[in-house]
């Protein structure tokens, strides 16, 4: 879909890894430096049509048919060879088993081609680092939403700790099913369709609002919305802008609630939103506004970092691999379900000073009275 | 290249859906890597599809076996697409591009 620019002429000192990514429905390779630059990231994204979600064995069909193209460009553009890289790293989970296969094969492959080490990376904690990486956020609570993951997490103890979690589906997938209700476009997200139907929205819909303790649950929320939609918009009761205003706001109050929660629990100011629903503008002028109230900061990316992308799984299995961390080829499997907290985050414990390259043009740091919202992220040139 | 069979059924223990083939990749450490790429992913029901690899040289031979027609058909495909991607992978970084950028 999209790619980060690409300065080859400037090389970065120290390793650089190449990352494979294919966890869902959007299948990247990146190549970056341990000082968190990103050399290249090609992305490409399965679009189904329109009340069509994607399922397991097409979806590893597309990533089978644009693994190798987006190899060529992911090396081309950094505009390195095989041999310049330290490691291979790609995503063990979770996922969806299918489309995981496809990056753990071909890193598998080229590791043994190229007699590279591989590192086998958890997804969710790569979000976390590129989010940090990008951001320059240091110990910040985080809220890690997607189409298949929502969790509040942060760090304590050599582990990402998960405080609050849905208990069912993710916020993503709702919003997502709801987007095949109203048949809205999957082209570039079901989600970005909502975002942009939401702001035509006037009247707010009561809706369940399901917070339990430091979870939440969006299943049955997609349960009433979606027979409410139909009979609603039947009897002209109100619009499909009107039904995408209500559920956003109501999930995203959810969410800020209890990363809010977090947020006293471990007496932390700042606030990281990662993963693609985290690229929802209105999400982030939400948690900003909570965020500003407590005295804190929102840390957010744009959509080249939050969604699923290589640069995070080989940023992150840079970092594993710069503090002795390895795969070897007979563990280099691939797994469904892989918690963020069942990685030991060995980097986190011992520091490295190499937090350097922060990228202020993708950096959503949003802690001041900036009152007209579109997010302060600014595509460069 | 490959050769595929499908043995009529028989009584062996259930394990009536077969299926074999061989690739010769003209070279042993090509071979060699799609076999070690390969075979590190289990059959996922191993009640249901069994799966062996032999490397013998350049030449890899597979041979699938499965209670049920259904289960052989889904976990051949799904092997020989991943296949073709690895041989893909081989063909372009191989041993002839080794040193080369």
């Amino acid at each position: 879909m999209s790619s980060s620019p690409s300065p080859a002429s400037r090389r970065p000192t120290g390793p650089l890894a190449l990352g494979l990514e294919s966890s869902a429905n959007k299948i990247g390779i990146g190549v970056v430096s341990l000082s968190g630059e990103i050399l290249s990231n090609p992305r490409h994204t399965y679009v189904t049509p329109p009340g069509h979600g994607f399922l397991p064995r097409e979806t590893a069909q597309h990533h089978l048919v644009h693994l190798l193209p987006l190899l060529r460009a992911a090396l081309a553009e950094a505009g390195i060879a095989p041999s310049d890289l330290a490691c291979v790293c790609y995503t063990k989970g979770p996922g969806m088993g299918g489309p995981l296969q496809v990056a753990a094969a071909a890193a598998r492959a080229l590791s043994l081609l190229w007699s590279k080490p591989l590192v086998a990376v958890n997804h969710c904690v790569a979000h976390i680092e590129m989010g940090r990486a990008v951001t320059g956020a240091v110990d910040p609570v985080v809220l890690y939403v997607s189409g298949g993951n929502t969790q509040v997490i942060a760090y304590s103890e050599g582990r990402y700790r998960i405080f609050g979690e849905t208990i069912d589906i993710a916020v993503g997938n709702c919003l997502d099913r709801f987007a095949r209700v109203l048949e809205l476009s999957n082209d570039p997200s079901p989600g970005y369709n909502i975002e942009q139907l939401a702001k035509k929205g006037e009247k707010f819909i009561d809706l369940p609002y399901v917070v339990k303790g430091m979870d939440v649950s969006f299943s049955g929320i997609l349960s009433f919305i979606e027979a409410t939609a139909i009979e609603k918009l039947k009897n002209n009761e109100c619009t499909p802008a009107d039904l995408c205003y209500s559920l956003q706001e109501t999930l995203f109050a959810m969410l800020v609630e209890i990363t809010e929660r977090a947020m006293a629990h471990c007496d932390s100011k700042d606030v990281l939103i990662v993963g693609g629903v985290g690229c929802n503008e209105r999400l982030q002028e939400m948690m900003r506004i909570m965020c500003s109230e407590r005295g804190g900061r929102l840390f957010a990316t744009d959509d080249r970092y939050c969604i699923d992308n290589g640069a995070m799984i080989a940023y992150t299995g840079l970092l594993a691999y710069a503090h002795g961390e390895t795969t070897p080829l007979e563990e280099s499997t691939f797994t469904q379900r892989f918690r963020t907290d069942e990685v030991h985050a060995i980097w986190r414990e011992k520091e490295m000073p190499v937090m350097t390259n922060i990228h202020t043009d993708a950096m959503a740091e949003v802690s001041k009275d900036e009152a007209s919202m579109p997010t302060p992220i600014i595509v460069d040139s | 290249m490959a050769a595929a069979s499908f043995p009529p059924a028989s009584s062996s223990g259930g394990w009536d859906f077969t299926c074999n083939f061989e690739v010769d990749y003209g070279s042993e450490e090509q071979a060699s890597i799609i076999y070690k790429t390969l075979a590190v992913d289990k059959e996922l029901q191993p009640d249901k599809v069994k799966r062996e690899m032999t490397l013998s040289g350049s030449k890899l031979a597979v041979h699938f076996a499965a209670v049920e027609a259904r289960f052989l058909r889904a976990s051949f495909s799904a092997f020989v697409d991943l296949m073709g991607l690895v041989t893909k992978l081989v063909e372009e970084y191989g041993v002839a591009k080794e040193g080369h950028s």
